[in-house]
């Protein structure tokens, strides 16, 4: 499995999504509940922390449009 | 003063050349009249208002808007007195001028670009639903610009943003914004949006993106297109034909991508709808708990009960094989030897009395 910190956010979103389906899951148990849980907890925090960071990368094509030649 | 021959050629040209000199470039407001195009390549058209009135020429690749008779416009041409003494004007562009007239011409250039098909709601393509590479084409001075990018940033991020830098106004606009679709179209890596955007301005300003080629490269780039021109009320013939058109600039950013502040309240939220459902379940097996033992303890008292009532009867029944429960209603207990002058024991409730048998009858 990937690492998690190598996951991107939309990866990182899916594997929340398939913890919480979990929960509403046959194989839900609350014995691995608790687990679970914590690990649900701790990738969303690391979701909330990737998003707080992104920036985006703005850049200006040196190409001028000016004139067809060009 | 000396006079100055020339021939009749020679005078053309150093006309011309004056012409040329003097009015390098001009533009005339007027109504077009005895508009016709021959064998497609060649447009005549008179432009005339109440004093007057002179011919023009252009070729169907410079026409880049429609008109028609009676139709105001404003021609950018050069002045030039042809080899027959014709004067006429070469016209390198027209534009609608007036609101009647934009109008106009964008109503007819919609309806023939609409017949082909351009507009279908069968030919948009969906967005990624978060890109990492797009392109913008816009004036990086332009206000609109700056508001795509701040909400851009705001909303979300990670994102490769390639700009373009083109006029979004006027006459040389149209070529390039047609030339940076290009350019992108033709990138090894694609970006998986293009953005075109431009706030808000007259519709002379913004006659540009109801421009026919402009319209039809739209139409054919490969790369999905985002149109953000104007303002809310603002309907261009680019709009029309993008993949998704989005009524200003900052909605624009905001139909790209997604809003990372909702996704942090999504994410919170899913975390928190788990805890009810562990809840739940805890609830639900506690009561299962609570049956079991409910029942176990029926079972118990129930057992008991059952016990103690069996017990109760044995008891009766022993009550009444007791001889002092006989002897407490009276009766006596004889023990002895029962021959006449014999000793025997008489036991009552209450007491044993020693007696000696004085007749015996056998019954």
């Amino acid at each position: 499995m990937t690492q998690s910190k190598d996951k991107t956010i939309q990866q990182k979103i899916s594997d929340l999504d398939a913890l919480v389906a979990w929960f509403d899951s046959d194989e839900f148990s609350l014995e691995t509940a608790l687990d679970k849980f914590k690990e649900a907890e701790a990738l969303a925090l690391a979701i909330e922390k990737d998003l707080a960071g992104l920036k985006n990368d703005i850049e200006i094509v040196k190409k001028k449009f000016d004139s067809a030649s060009e | 003063m000396e006079k100055i021959r020339f021939s009749v050629s020679d005078f053309i040209a150093v006309t011309n050349q004056t012409l040329e000199y003097a009015y390098p470039s001009v533009e005339i407001e007027g109504e077009v009249a005895s508009f016709k195009v021959n064998q497609d390549k060649f447009v005549f058209f008179d432009i005339k208002d109440s004093g007057g009135s002179i011919g023009c020429f252009m070729t169907v690749w410079q026409l880049r808007v429609p008109i028609e008779d009676g139709m105001k416009v404003i021609v950018t041409a050069v002045p030039k007195l042809t080899q027959w003494g014709k004067f006429s004007l070469t016209v390198k562009s027209v534009r609608p001028s007036g609101e009647g007239a934009l109008k106009k011409s964008f109503e007819i250039l919609k309806a023939k670009l609409d017949a082909e098909g351009l507009f279908a709601f069968e030919r948009k393509r969906t967005l990624p639903p978060v890109p990492k590479h797009i392109a913008v084409i816009s004036s990086v001075h332009a206000a609109g610009y700056a508001d795509f990018i701040k909400i851009l940033g705001d909303r979300w991020g990670g994102v490769k943003v390639e700009v373009a830098q083109v006029q979004v106004q006027g006459t040389d606009s149209r070529d390039q914004i047609i030339r940076a679709l290009e350019y992108f179209n033709t990138r090894d890596a694609l970006p998986e949006i293009v953005v075109i955007i431009r706030g808000g301005g007259s519709a002379d300003d913004l006659a540009g993106f109801n421009d026919e080629r402009l319209v039809r490269a739209i139409a054919s780039s490969r790369i999905p297109t985002l149109v953000g021109v104007g303002h809310e009320t603002d309907e261009s013939l680019s709009d029309l034909v993008a993949d998704v058109s989005a009524a200003t600039p900052s909605n624009a950013a905001q139909s790209i991508v997604p809003d990372r502040a909702e996704v942090v309240r999504s994410v919170r939220y899913k975390i928190q709808s788990v805890l009810p459902r562990i809840l739940q379940v805890i609830e639900t097996q506690k009561a299962i708990i609570e049956e079991r033992l409910q029942y176990a303890f029926l079972r118990t008292e129930f057992q008991y009960d059952q016990t103690a009532e069996r017990f109760y009867r044995l008891r009766r029944v022993l009550d009444q094989l007791d001889p002092g429960v006989v002897l407490k209603r009276g009766y006596a207990l004889l023990r002895g030897d029962e021959r006449v002058g014999g000793e025997i024991e008489i036991e009552t409730y209450k007491a044993i009395i020693k007696a000696k048998v004085q007749k015996y009858d056998a019954k």
